[in-house]
């Protein structure tokens, strides 16, 4: 009864405004229907960013919101920009503390991400992630390193290989190197030929945080991504020997001439370690994420491909070769965004192709399957080629809380100075004690 | 107390009274006529200094009673920060680089100081420009200060220590210096120092410019060389310059932090780690802002501890 009726009066409004316009209205109500989006079908307003990307990022970002209004017109960006040094967390909480209003930010530390929804400022992305169908651009291993205890809170929208090793092609020429190593045998090997042509194999930044890179990637690839996880969460404590013995490889290579005394890897910072790679070239190889990519060319006016390229670490036959560290960029919306529509509509554009191809033409890799790979420069292909082969682990350094991070670092530094088993036993001890007091 | 009469002295150089010779005020009435005009002069000093330095300061105590750690929830903590402050070993290992620093600091750029200002008092004329240039560097902020220094010390060939020793032959001796636990706080003192230095001097040489010419003769006639004339007379007749100098030096280098954190960011391994740095590091990176205040506070104590004694001494002088 009550059916027909509204049924009845839907025909007798039908008849007062006409058949044409009945026709566009059912289209447009089919067409919002159909729409994966669980937000409204034309966000407007004014959508805030709390913004600290700089540089080549900072472009890509602006490129971003250019597509994103050109999608909606209707909604006009407001950057927050940070401007600070070092790490941004800081100026982030300090922005948060002192009442600054947006509806996203950029994060790329999931131990941060776990102190912001702890303290209840992140949206649940959950719905927004069943409801737009974002699993159809991004697999469940994206929507897992977006998620703290299972909830997920950031939309990564760009990754790095931390397991890349640059190297600068006329360097390793110099050396006779002609072939890269796939192994840790060759990869070793060659130390020696790089140390008689004058070059010191490895750079190694060990004065504030890059010295972990080695230790990371050298842990997944002896103990698998699980353990690594594990480690990071201190399921396993940091006595484990699983530690000990990658601290005891990693002094091996220490031992086997990889990188200079330990007052020169101490004095070093990354970016002094790329210019020692890229513009003297006393040094073979670095780690580090793929922002050195822009470093090269920016900076030093390489061109990738013919003047340097990147190798994956190597493949150190205990049984988990096919893992690599990576990093991630995520965007994630504030519990009390002002602008939740427009904020939920660009989190879902973000996974677009539109969106996957301004990203790669930036030269970054975006996690989007509907991202055209040919846009990728080549090294990028490389690395997401090795990433989309792999077993992935977030970088640990990210992962760990507090000061624990800044404890594991100093930590490492007093190994390099004495890479000892005694040693190793006391900076293993005094990890381990740090991390208890976050349990 | 006697009472006094409220009087001034005219151009002519005659006192007068000022409400005619039958008035006189007893100190009470005195202060209680004086107080509103002294305290409305000083208003906006008392406001600016309330602003900027008293708030700040209680809140800095407020929050050192609080366990906050990111953006969590904050916890009253009572003198918990203190007791983990007392406990923490990377807090005693800043205290004693900081006395380290603030000593060897203060010794290095007030010697220099003082050395370069009895040298200068010699020829004043011929030594101007030099000075100028040391004082110069007192102008340069700290930040730049270590990033001009970080170019000295850099480890490879192209740090400007290692390059001349590269070049006279003394390749040997070059060395990674900042990356060196031994060398590194060394590196970041003499850095500092050098930056330091202008003040000490300008301070120190305006002492032995006050020294009565009259005084220098008079040795000068008696038969005193020019190093006895220094020794015995103008070293010192500066020693106000000195105490001024190691005054405002100790307290500079207490709260020094912009060219350790440019130099070495604290490291290796927190070898020169300082109470300011070690402030930053746990309000501004690991965002323990109550942490961090329990540790100004201490700085801050010791601040004061250097400064109350100088200060009631040169009030005593001035009244």
């Amino acid at each position: 009864m009550t059916t027909k009726t509204f049924a009845a009066s839907g025909l007798g409004i039908a008849g007062s405004i006409g058949r044409r316009a009945l026709l566009v209205g059912a289209s447009a109500a089919m067409l919002f229907a159909f729409a994966p989006q669980s937000f409204a079908a034309d966000p407007s307003g004014e959508l805030v960013l709390l913004n600290w990307a700089t540089g080549n990022e900072a472009d890509m970002l602006h490129a971003l919101e250019e597509g994103f209004v050109k999608a909606y017109p209707n909604v006009k960006w407001k950057e927050i920009n940070l401007t600070t040094n070092g790490d941004q967390r800081g100026a982030i909480r300090a922005a948060l503390q002192s009442g600054e209003k947006a509806d996203l930010f950029i994060n790329t530390w999931p131990a941060f991400r776990k102190e912001l929804a702890d303290a209840g400022l992140l949206k649940d992305l959950g719905p927004l992630w069943d409801s737009a169908k974002i699993g159809d651009s991004l697999s469940d291993s994206w929507k897992a390193l977006g998620s703290t205890n299972g909830t997920l809170y950031g939309i990564t929208y760009t990754y790095g290989d931390r397991s890349a090793m640059f190297y600068k092609n006329s360097t390793m020429e110099k050396a006779g190197i002609t072939t890269q190593p796939t192994t840790w045998d060759e990869f070793v090997a060659n130390f020696k030929k790089l140390n008689d042509a004058g070059i010191t194999p490895i750079a190694i930044g060990a004065k504030v945080w890059s010295h972990g890179e080695w230790f990371e990637s050298m842990y997944e690839h002896l103990n698998g991504v699980k353990m690594a996880a594990d480690l990071a969460a201190h399921k396993i404590p940091w006595t484990d020997p699983s530690v000990k013995n990658t601290l005891k490889k990693f002094a091996e290579m220490l031992n086997a001439g990889c990188c200079g005394t330990a007052q020169s890897m101490l004095a070093m910072d990354w970016n002094d370690a790329a210019d020692s790679v890229w513009k003297t070239g006393d040094h073979g190889y670095q780690m580090i994420g793929m922002w050195n990519n822009d470093y090269a060319q920016s900076v030093h006016k390489l061109k990738e491909g013919t003047d340097y390229s990147i190798q994956q670490f190597p493949a150190m036959g205990a049984g988990h070769d096919n893992v690599s560290s990576v990093d991630s960029k995520e965007f994630s919306e504030f519990a009390d965004a002002t602008n939740k529509d427009a904020a939920d509509a660009f989190l879902v554009w973000l996974t677009s192709a539109d969106a996957a191809n301004i990203i790669a033409s930036h030269g970054l890799a975006s996690p989007s399957n509907k991202v055209d790979t040919k846009l990728y420069v080549p090294v990028m292909q490389k690395a997401a080629q090795a990433v989309a082969t792999s077993d992935v682990q977030f970088v640990l350094g990210d992962l760990l809380p507090g000061d624990l991070v800044d404890e594991f670092r100093v930590q490492l530094q007093k190994f390099i100075q004495d890479p000892s088993d005694a040693n190793i036993d006391a900076v293993t001890a005094a990890v381990e004690a740090k991390a208890k007091t976050f349990d | 107390m006697s009472e006094v009469a409220l009087s001034s002295r005219g151009s002519d150089g005659k006192s007068s009274q000022v409400q005619g010779g039958e008035r006189r005020l007893t100190p009470l009435r005195r202060w209680i006529a004086d107080a509103p005009a002294a305290y409305l002069l000083l208003l906006p000093v008392l406001v600016l200094f309330a602003f900027a330095v008293v708030y700040p300061l209680i809140q800095t105590v407020i929050l050192s009673f609080w366990d906050i750690k990111g953006l969590g929830k904050p916890k009253f903590y009572g003198l918990g920060n203190f007791v983990a402050l007392a406990q923490d070993a990377n807090f005693r290992q800043a205290v004693t680089t900081t006395l380290l620093w603030t000593v060897s600091t203060t010794v290095i750029s007030v010697g220099a100081g003082w050395a370069i200002a009895l040298l200068c008092s010699l020829a004043p004329r011929q030594t101007l420009i030099p000075r100028v240039m040391i004082f110069a560097a007192f102008g340069v902020s700290e930040a730049v200060t270590g990033y001009v220094w970080l170019q000295v010390y850099r480890g490879n060939a192209t740090g400007l220590i290692n390059a001349i020793l590269n070049a006279t032959g003394l390749g040997a001796f070059a060395h990674p210096w900042l990356g060196d636990s031994q060398t590194a706080i060394w590196c970041a003192i003499i850095a500092y120092s050098w930056a330091q230095t202008g003040l000490p001097l300008l301070v120190i040489y305006a002492a032995t410019q006050a020294v009565s010419r009259n005084v220098i003769e008079a040795a000068y006639v008696d038969g005193a060389s020019a190093m006895a004339i220094m020794r015995y007379i103008i070293a010192p007749l500066s020693m106000p310059g000195v105490r001024v100098a190691i005054f405002i030096n100790l307290l500079g280098s207490l709260r020094a932090f912009d060219t350790i954190y440019v130099l070495t960011g604290g490291g290796p391994v927190r070898s020169t780690e300082t109470i300011g740095y070690f402030m930053f590091r746990e309000s501004f990176t690991q965002f323990k802002l109550g942490y961090g205040a329990a540790a100004t506070l201490v700085l801050l104590a010791a601040v004061l501890l250097v400064s109350i004694p100088a200060i009631i001494q040169r009030t005593k002088v001035t009244t």
